[in-house]
């Protein structure tokens, strides 16, 4: 069979190019895809969790504004927005470090790893998958919060769209990191995928300006990019135009973390290979 | 013949342990070779450095002529993988596992070669059988249908039929020899059963303390170091007590046969 002809057979393997590697891509967010439909737990958190954070956020909002001052209304938008945005963070996060967490705990990860697919293909395909889940999860908490609180996300306008872009690209690279200390650590390492969140919540300003931070951990908050989409977001529900300057301060935050997760993930991946830490999971 | 695997010098080191220590390895197209030792000889360091899963701390590999320190990637698609000891990624039916893969090789319809697989191992009733659900040795041959979809140059398999019933280790080895033949892939194989090396193998290279001590055909090995078959050699060598390359009472230093 002649090059050509092998090139358009669909039973052999195709030539290098971006077709293969759709292909690939595909081929991981599929299998992503039947071990969550397959596993009710997993569906929690993409349906479940967002509704409980829903209905707690929103019943806080709810009691808040009972006062019918102004400033509930407002402790009301800042609560819902917020959460909602925060599972931009969350979602995207928690699907690319668990999609890779698949892997060690299935120990499918010498089967991968001795395969063509390349690593920006595989994370392709963890990434495409989480951001069908990303949809799944804050599409649910958006229909909650309107159907139980008569909040409507969508209120804010096109403004969510650079924020929410801020937030997703944080939250990629916070699973590259944490992708690349499991491959140093093990799975011992493996906590940092929630851990990190927990920790991430509180410093961001999620609801709340940093002032209302102690004044000893406001310069962490300073240095996150996720504590200027937030304040942009806050702005936005207050009725001001979105502050650029903010979600500028914050893509560039985001994308010098995600430069430098990308870094360390490629050191602790070279690691991983030098030191045949692929043997803890075969 | 036209070599598939060629590894020269191959060095690691874990902790200051010495695992594999100045390793070359050629395995020419179509060649069936037995890769033996004691454990902890450096056969799996070895078999994962040949696959790009480990990097040596020195020399190199290549495959079909693709270096795998400068192209994993493209080396790697000359290669099928499959051990006895891992298990298929959970929560997917075989056919689902067998089609990610056959995706991963980049083959678009990846069918026909599962169904050409599952038929050659006999195992096609287990297309629709969920992972978990499948006993060692479905797994075995499920993974090594998978390590065979794209029709890879070299077939590396680690114990492939470690802790498998007598009847299913032949069907397995004889798939293998049926898939090898057919095909023209060349073979690379672990295993502690030296009657299973003797029947699948053409070749034998002996391990002990990550060196090659001994590489010919497996009567002309166990006629080199004095004993009746290679269950010998390896017990002589288990044993230590040849921890040089010196056969007994020879005074060679290369048993290149």
């Amino acid at each position: 069979m002649s090059g050509t002809a092998d090139a358009l057979d669909p039973t052999r393997p195709l030539p290098a190019g971006p077709r293969r590697s759709w292909l690939r891509v595909r081929a991981i967010a599929r299998r992503n895809a039947y071990v969550l439909l397959r596993e009710p737990h997993r569906l929690f958190d993409v349906t479940l969790w967002p509704l409980v954070d829903v209905l707690m956020f929103g019943a806080l909002a709810a009691f808040v504004g009972r006062g019918g001052a102004d400033g509930g209304q407002q402790a009301a938008g800042y609560l819902l927005a917020g959460i909602i945005l925060w599972h931009v963070v969350y979602q995207s996060q928690i699907a690319v470090s668990t999609g890779f967490l698949e892997e060690t705990w299935t120990r499918n990860l010498l089967n991968l790893m001795v395969t063509p697919i390349r690593e920006t293909e595989y994370v392709g395909g963890v990434v495409l998958f989480g951001l069908a889940k990303l949809v799944m999860g804050v599409g649910l908490m958006a229909v909650g919060a309107w159907v139980f609180f008569s909040f409507d996300v969508g209120g804010i306008g096109l403004a969510l769209v650079p924020i929410a872009a801020v937030l997703l690209v944080v939250g990629w690279a916070i699973s590259l990191l944490v992708i690349a200390f499991v491959l140093r650590f093990g799975h011992g390492a493996e906590a940092l995928a929630w851990g990190v969140m927990f920790v991430l919540m509180p410093l961001s300003g999620i609801f709340y300006p940093i002032d209302a931070l102690p004044r000893f951990v406001r310069p962490i908050a300073l240095a996150l990019p996720t504590t200027y989409a937030f304040s942009a977001l806050r702005g936005v529900v207050d009725g001001d135009p979105l502050d650029w300057g903010l979600v500028g301060i914050g893509a560039i935050g985001a994308v010098v973390l995600g430069a430098f997760a990308t870094w360390f993930l490629v050191r602790m991946l070279r690691l991983f290979r030098r030191r045949g830490y692929v043997t803890r999971y075969s | 013949m036209e070599p598939v695997l060629v590894a020269r010098g191959l060095v690691k080191e874990y902790r200051r342990t010495r695992a594999v220590d100045g390793v070359d390895l050629t395995v020419g197209a179509g060649e069936r070779v037995a890769l033996l030792g004691p454990n902890g000889a450096g056969k799996t360091t070895t078999l994962l450095m040949v696959l790009g899963a480990i990097s040596p701390d020195a020399g190199e590999v290549e495959v079909c002529g693709v270096s795998q320190r400068r192209s994993r990637s493209a080396a790697a698609e000359h290669i099928g993988f499959a051990a006895g000891y891992l298990p298929l990624a959970g929560e997917l039916r075989v056919h689902e596992y067998l089609t990610m893969y056959g995706r991963i090789y980049g083959i678009p319809d990846p069918g026909p070669a599962i169904a050409a697989g599952l038929a050659r191992f006999r195992i096609e009733h287990l297309a629709e059988a969920m992972g978990p659900q499948l006993s060692s040795g479905q797994r075995t041959l499920v993974g090594i249908v998978r390590a065979c979809l794209h029709r890879p140059r070299l077939l590396v398999l680690d114990e492939p039929t470690a802790s498998l019933d007598p009847d299913v280790a032949a069907r397995v080895r004889d798939g293998i020899l049926e898939l090898c033949d057919a095909e023209g892939t060349a073979l690379l194989v672990t295993s502690h059963d030296m009657r299973e090396v003797e029947r699948l193998s053409e070749r034998v290279l002996f391990l002990a303390q990550g060196r090659i001590v001994a590489d010919g055909r497996p009567e002309e090995i166990a006629a080199r170091f004095d004993r009746e078959d290679l269950e010998g050699v390896f017990l002589h060598l288990a044993e230590d007590r040849l921890p040089e390359r010196e056969p007994p009472g020879g005074q060679q230093t290369d048993f290149h046969l």
